[in-house]
């Protein structure tokens, strides 16, 4: 048992330190010391992750470290990824997740994603100068109920309302919640476009998604009862 | 959106922004606009101390106005009617309930923005402006000789100087020709510009010529009254750009033309050209020019100014691959567009290069000749967007870089513009950890601007009290106490105490700010990166450091940062300090260069189409030299040699 802990505890300390290789054969070691796949994640790269977020937070930690402990998470994840049991991978929330038309910034982007992997999510990456058609489309294809949009530059803000637009058209409003974040973003553009959210930097971010599931998961569960109270009558 | 960033509310508090200044920060609500600037440490002037009796206290409200108290009877005493139409207050008496911002005007203030007008003095290939003017006397029709008015004055200007005798008359010249020739006695001055005659003078007047040359930049404008028949300066102007409040930067520029649509294009522009009339006026008045002996006009600025100087819109440039609207340089009328100046006056904007790379660029080449160097030169505008000019007479490539307003003192928590009781210059002695620092003009210090935030990271560096990642190292609170921990933990370094200050807080540099400042100087470093190695690609020789010879640093900022802490904190490549040139308002240059010389004005529609533009944010290595290049000085320490020998004499690294 201990013996295990001792490696949980390595995986953290790989990502916090951003060193890739040793995060990579501490997922090994926990392959070959029989621990779950799902708890490696949880237990030891998402836990590790965490105080990235919170150093990152605080400002000690800056986008080199995090693409570092970023970097060292993924090399441990592609391990222990394919090992996860069919029903483990499926039942991960997804979120559509892109740069949108007209930027092609992406490292902000990019630092969400881990983030968000991080804090169990399943991330569909479109890249950047994603088409507000895409973003749509592929929720719709994958059944994801998050889209996350990221901007640097101010007049490409327009291409995130393209985005709120054509979920209004197609009735997607609300079925499909969107948040918004990047170097011009702001809490007010997010009122202005009728987005549901906006985070101000990558732990904000995988926080608000957080609660935009929440209440998801609360708007089916109520339909769900109501459904059920109608059959009863 | 010029309110920033942070639009979150804070229960009983409201936020106030001030321009010129660009600060901003909380209050509590009620709190007056007088109090506020004072808190602030913003010079507005005052005689009554905010009673409301002396009215020297007007601002005007950009936005918010919803929000304050209605006009007290104080206010209608000191404030007309057209001043109130058009947004002012007294600072003493408005009081705000809502976000606003407010602009505080020139006459408003006891101190001045330092504003540079100061570039490089170039000499032209040769003075030839495209306006020219002509005495010629006529002879009186006769019974034997009855050519027309217009064939006299053709013919006249043919024999005296050589002129084509196809010249065109400008219509509203031929309107009154005759009256005109006539009631000059037939001595008359013809005024030229190209192949059109656009005025007939009475007499000679061929000793005053004039042209006004101007520098239409994001935050500045400068203007320049120049005497096309000697090519010099004869008085200089310098004003804020009056569009700051409607966009901070060109992407909230070109935004508010898309959100406000044609209102937005034409007020843009009403409110620039007003800028610019006023330098004219200055100018003129100080010269003892009339207005209308101004016959062209000239002005350089970058794309997105461009567009909102010509009126023209300019979404697309705005959005990948970020097309301009047009390249060439562009002639209008001047009154066209209001401009005051003659009524038929040329306005001649230089042309641009593309999407993020304007005509302030095309005249940093024109002006270093650049492009006629065997040396490879490097040229660095720095602003919110940093161009960079990299080459020789072979090619020459140039990129933009957001390096975004950090500093420019935008997004640091005491950051400011350059003016009066702004820090300007920080020294920290590395053994001692004393501080020493100096003001522009003296003055208690209020915040910090430009050249004091390169020195801060750089001295913070040297002094052992942040890494090499720009962290600040926590151990070094015992060594001093000015090192502690501020809001919800994040460290930050005391640079004035506040007694010192003239404000009601101490001035810090926070751990977030010197995050900022990576971030800008990143970008600036990535831009010089990936422009050696794409040259070098070109060339089919790496371009290394000992290949540029020469460094040109433009821009108003540029002249007053040390060249040192500049290179220290990996601003630029490690290149012997000699090489640095500092060329202050190049684009100004630029303009007055194009105004004064037809061969130099073609020479810049040259450069204009010679120069490769190289787009930073597609280029593959962008992110990974942009993330090498938040390391101070560079996560490549072998690339600055001589800053680690430095940092290792002092013992920060091994």
């Amino acid at each position: 048992m201990a013996e295990k802990e001792k490696i949980l505890d390595r995986l953290r300390q790989a990502v916090i330190l951003g060193e890739t290789e040793e995060c990579a054969k501490a997922a090994q070691d926990a392959i070959d010391a029989g621990i779950e796949p799902l708890k490696a994640i949880t237990e030891g790269l998402a836990k590790g992750m965490e105080v990235v977020g919170e150093k990152f937070e605080n400002k000690e930690y800056f986008l080199p470290e995090m693409l570092l402990s970023s970097e060292a998470m993924y090399a441990s994840l592609d391990l222990l990824l394919p090992l996860l049991k069919t029903d483990e991978a499926e039942t991960k929330e997804k979120i559509i997740l892109g740069t949108v038309e007209g930027d092609i910034h992406d490292i902000g982007k990019n630092i969400v994603k881990a983030m968000l992997i991080a804090a169990g999510f399943q991330v569909i990456d479109l890249g950047k100068d994603v088409p507000a058609s895409k973003f749509i489309e592929k929720a719709s294809e994958e059944k994801a109920g998050i889209i996350a949009m990221s901007t640097m530059m101010t007049p490409s803000l327009m291409s995130m309302k393209d985005v709120e637009d054509q979920l209004e058209k197609k009735g997607l409003k609300g079925k499909v919640k969107t948040i918004i974040g990047g170097g011009t973003a702001t809490e007010q553009w997010k009122s202005r476009i009728g987005s549901d959210a906006y985070g101000k930097d990558s732990v904000e971010a995988v926080n608000k998604v957080k609660t935009l599931v929440e209440e998801i998961k609360a708007a089916v569960k109520l339909i769900e009862k109501r459904r059920k109270k109608k059959r009863k009558k | 959106m010029t309110l920033g960033r942070e639009e979150v509310e804070r229960p009983g508090q409201v936020k106030i922004v001030f321009f010129p200044y660009g600060k901003r920060e909380w209050f509590r609500r009620g709190v007056s606009l007088f109090d506020a600037a004072k808190a602030l440490g913003i010079d507005l002037s005052s005689l009554c101390a905010g009673k409301g009796t002396c009215g020297k206290c007007k601002v005007k409200i950009e936005e918010g106005m919803k929000g304050l108290n209605p006009l007290t009877e104080q206010e209608l005493k000191h404030v007309t009617e057209g001043e109130i139409e058009a947004g002012y207050r007294l600072a003493c008496q408005a009081m705000p309930t809502t976000a606003v911002s407010v602009y505080v005007p020139e006459r408003s203030r006891i101190g001045k923005q330092r504003l540079q007008t100061a570039g490089l003095e170039v000499q032209v290939k040769q003075l030839d402006p495209f306006v020219k003017k002509y005495f010629v006397k006529l002879l009186k029709p006769t019974l034997h000789d009855s050519r027309s008015d217009e064939d006299r004055l053709l013919d006249a200007l043919n024999s005296g100087y050589g002129l084509p005798t196809d010249l065109d008359l400008d219509f509203e010249v031929c309107v009154d020709l005759a009256s005109r020739l006539r009631d000059a006695d037939w001595a008359v001055t013809a005024v030229v510009w190209k192949n059109k005659i656009i005025d007939i003078e009475p007499g000679n007047t061929s000793h005053r010529c004039f042209g006004f040359a101007t520098d239409v930049g994001t935050t500045k404008l400068a203007g320049f009254l120049m005497d096309l028949n000697s090519g010099k300066i004869l008085t200089v102007a310098a004003r804020m750009n009056p569009q700051i409040p409607l966009g901070e930067e060109v992407m909230s520029r070109i935004s508010y033309q898309m959100m406000e649509g044609q209102k937005g294009i034409k007020e843009l522009q009403a409110v620039v050209v007003s800028g610019i009339n006023e330098m004219i006026e200055e100018c003129c008045e100080e010269a003892n020019v009339e207005k209308n002996e101004i016959y062209e006009l000239c002005f350089v600025g970058n794309t997105a100014m461009q567009l909102c100087f010509l009126g023209v819109y300019g979404r697309y440039v705005a959005f990948a691959p970020y097309p301009p609207v047009l390249r060439r340089g562009v002639n209008i009328r001047a009154s066209s567009i209001g401009l005051t100046s003659h009524p038929r006056a040329n306005a001649y904007h230089a042309p641009i290069i593309g999407g993020f790379v304007g005509a302030d660029n095309v005249a940093v080449i024109l002006a270093t000749r650049m492009l006629e160097s065997d040396e490879i030169c490097m040229a660095l505008d720095i602003g919110t967007n940093t161009e960079i000019d990299l080459g020789n007479k072979d090619l020459v490539l140039v990129t933009s870089c957001a390096s975004g307003p950090a500093f420019e003192g935008m997004q640091v928590k005491h950051g400011m513009r350059a003016a009066t009781g702004a820090i300007e210059r920080v020294s920290i002695d590395p053994e001692s950890l004393e501080i020493n620092y100096r003001t522009i003009e003296d003055k208690p210090p209020i915040g910090l601007c430009g050249s004091a935030l390169v020195d801060v990271p750089a001295e913070l560096l040297k002094a052992g009290l942040i890494d090499l990642t720009g962290r600040f190292i926590p151990e070094m609170a015992r060594e001093t106490d000015r090192l502690r921990r501020g809001l919800k933990g994040i460290w930050e370094f005391v640079l004035a105490p506040q007694p010192e200050t003239a404000t009601d807080t101490d001035i810090i540099i926070t751990q977030g700010d010197i995050r900022e400042l990576q971030k800008a100087k990143a970008a600036m470093r990535t831009g010089a990166e990936i422009l050696m190695k794409r040259l070098g690609e070109k060339r089919k020789e790496a371009v290394t450091e000992e290949d540029i010879s020469k460094l040109f640093m433009a821009g108003a900022f540029g002249n007053y940062i040390d060249p040192e802490n500049a290179r220290t904190i990996g601003m630029y490549p490690e290149l012997p300090l000699d090489r640095v040139e500092f060329v202050g308002n190049i684009a100004g240059t630029g303009s007055r260069m194009c105004l004064i010389s037809k061969e130099e004005r073609r020479y810049a529609e040259k450069i204009a189409t010679t120069v490769k533009y190289h787009e930073l944010a597609a280029d593959e290595d962008f992110q990974k030299e942009y993330i090498d290049a938040l390391y101070l000085p560079h996560k490549n320490l072998d690339r600055y040699p001589d800053t680690v020998n430095l940092l290792k004499r002092l013992g920060r690294i091994k």
